[in-house]
């Protein structure tokens, strides 16, 4: 069931592929550059958080009194603050059809469930920090997120009251609130860039931003979107008093409009399952490469004695599999009798791709499942097969 | 060179392999036993792990052995399940290229193809297409195949 509907949801992703490749050339196709684009937008927030950073009072009276202040005297301050708005709704859409892009094409299995593991945490504290920040505002809304919050937090048993204190303070909502608001947005924001290092530690050279067309395509989009539509201010918060109006932001509040439907633990059982549901994802229902027809051609092998040191293989291996360390002893070609540096392969990380193969000019690489003597073995058959073609 | 090229031209089946990443598109029912395409069985594909697992060398060894034509298929650009294999692969065949016109072997005689799992239908076609130019450009001269291994030239390797 679960098989089947990812084999279609893949026919599905790689359709949309060969679409959107009749659109814009392949190097430019949108959807390979998911990643790249939810880093954009991450930046895009840092910078212009930074500067609604340098304007923002952290107090009870002061935090709504100072947005309205940036949005309304600050030159380009309201602007500022819906890019950072809806950058922030690009950053959950793009990281989203990051997910399910990898998802559906079976970019996570096996060796590649780091990126995976790393990318559901950074999408819960990127989520995470999306929520404190429409708290921040300190309106109507925000007070009653936080209201909502903290009913979430009490309802786990056991953990929760000392949850919610950690949210809130111990003294309830109160002076002590924004600054812990403020820490538990800018917080989460930069562990996000610790949690990206663990997303690219296996890659060489990821994609990290998409090509220039596309940075200034998204630039333009969110500015676009902030002057035509202004982000308002609501009511300023006041403590007690009924919220008269909850507009809703479907991207980062959804579990907090379910929290008024269902009862409150059963929302932190459907976050908390959903989130625990993407870590196991990789390791679920998982059948071995054997069993999925995949080619298991083994570890990348150096031979020692061909290596040279040029470091070609460690250009080119895609999960930084290969390291070059000091040579121990001269190799034994000539080429290789002077080098300074050896490549070793680093079992754990190789993916048995075999591009370090093709990189080496050296034959100094080897799969041992599928040897250099095996392909010009196959390749002199094949030339064999063409010429004696059936009649 | 053009001693094909004419009247019995159509008759002709350019000999040509082609190596084929596992990821790209699916070949199983396209090929008999010894890997020839069934619709063009003077086309013999190998099978490799990745685009970028292939050695240049292993394209001119092909040529030297007597192939008309090698080409490589990867899977579409900026989607390598390995995420650079195909761009490596298309860099590597370029440099191949033009350091075999600089000894007289057309271009046609090595492609790098890129083609998604389910797109058979284009690749078909561009086989087609490419059996097409080989007829008129004719079977390779054994004078202009390469005559020396890569491995012996590294500096100028890829
Ligand atoms: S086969 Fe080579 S290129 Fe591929 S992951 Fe292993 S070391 Fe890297
Ligand atoms: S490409 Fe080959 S010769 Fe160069 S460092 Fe890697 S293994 Fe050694």
């Amino acid at each position: 069931m679960y098989r089947r509907a990812l084999t279609a949801l893949q026919r599905f992703t790689l359709r949309l592929d060969v679409g959107m490749n009749r659109v814009y050339p392949t190097d430019w196709n949108p959807l390979y550059y998911t990643g790249g684009l939810t880093n954009l937008f991450l930046f895009i927030l840092v910078l212009s958080g930074i500067f609604i950073f340098f304007y923002y009072v952290p107090s009870l009276v002061g935090a709504h009194a100072s947005i309205v202040y940036l949005t309304e005297q600050v030159p380009y301050g309201g602007l500022i603050r819906g890019i950072h708005r809806y950058s922030a709704d690009a950053f959950i859409v793009a990281a989203l059809l990051h997910l399910f892009r990898n998802w559906f094409t079976d970019r996570y299995l096996f060796s590649r469930d780091s990126p995976w593991i790393s990318g559901m945490f950074l999408l819960l504290f990127g989520g995470f920090a999306g929520v404190t920040g429409y708290i921040m505002v300190w309106d109507e809304r925000g007070l009653a997120l936080l209201g909502i919050f903290d009913g979430l937090l009490r309802s786990i048993p056991a953990a929760g009251t000392k949850l919610a204190e950690w949210l809130v303070g111990a003294a309830g909502v109160g002076e002590g609130t924004l600054p812990r608001i403020l820490l538990l947005h800018v917080g989460p924001a930069s562990l996000l860039y610790v949690l990206l290092w663990w997303h690219y530690v296996r890659l060489r050279h990821p994609k990290i931003w998409p090509p220039a067309t596309w940075v200034l395509v998204s630039l333009g989009l969110v500015t676009l979107l902030a002057a035509l539509l202004p982000v308002t201010s609501g009511i300023p918060a006041t403590p007690g008093a009924r919220p008269s109006t909850m507009p809703l932001d479907v991207f980062f509040l959804l579990p907090f409009w379910l929290a008024g439907v269902v009862p409150p633990f059963l929302v932190v059982l459907l976050v908390a399952g959903l989130f625990v549901a993407g870590l196991v994802i990789p390791y679920i229902n998982r059948e071995s490469p054997a069993e999925m027809g995949v080619r298991q051609p083994g570890v990348a092998q150096v031979i020692d004695g061909n290596c040279t040191g040029c470091e070609l293989c460690y250009y080119d291996c895609p999960y930084n599999a290969i390291i070059m360390v000091p040579s121990p002893y001269p190799g034994l070609t000539r080429a290789a009798a002077s080098r300074k540096l050896l490549a070793v392969v680093l079992d754990s990380r190789c993916i048995q791709c075999g591009i370090c193969i093709g990189a080496c000019p050296f034959e100094a690489l080897e799969l041992p499942g599928m040897l250099e003597s095996d392909v010009t073995r196959r390749v002199e058959e094949a030339v064999r097969a063409a010429e004696t073609v059936p009649a | 060179m053009s001693s094909a090229s004419g009247a019995s031209a159509q008759a002709w089946s350019p000999k040509v392999v082609g190596f084929v990443c596992d990821w790209a598109v699916a070949t199983g029912d396209l090929t008999d036993e010894r890997g020839r395409l069934t619709s063009h069985p003077s086309v013999v594909l190998i099978r490799v792990p990745c685009s970028g697992f292939i050695r240049p060398a292993w394209l001119e060894d092909a040529l030297k052995a007597g192939a008309d034509a090698v080409f490589v298929v990867g899977c579409p650009y900026g989607d390598c399940l390995n995420r650079e294999g195909n761009y490596l692969m298309r860099e590597r065949v370029d440099q191949l290229q033009r350091r075999l016109q600089r000894r007289k072997v057309e271009p046609e005689r090595l492609s790098m193809l890129a083609h998604g799992l389910h797109d058979r239908e284009a690749f078909l076609g561009e086989i087609a297409a490419l059996l097409e130019r080989l007829r008129q450009i004719g079977p390779a001269s054994k004078g202009a195949a390469p005559a020396r291994r890569a491995a012996a030239a590294p500096a100028e390797g890829s």
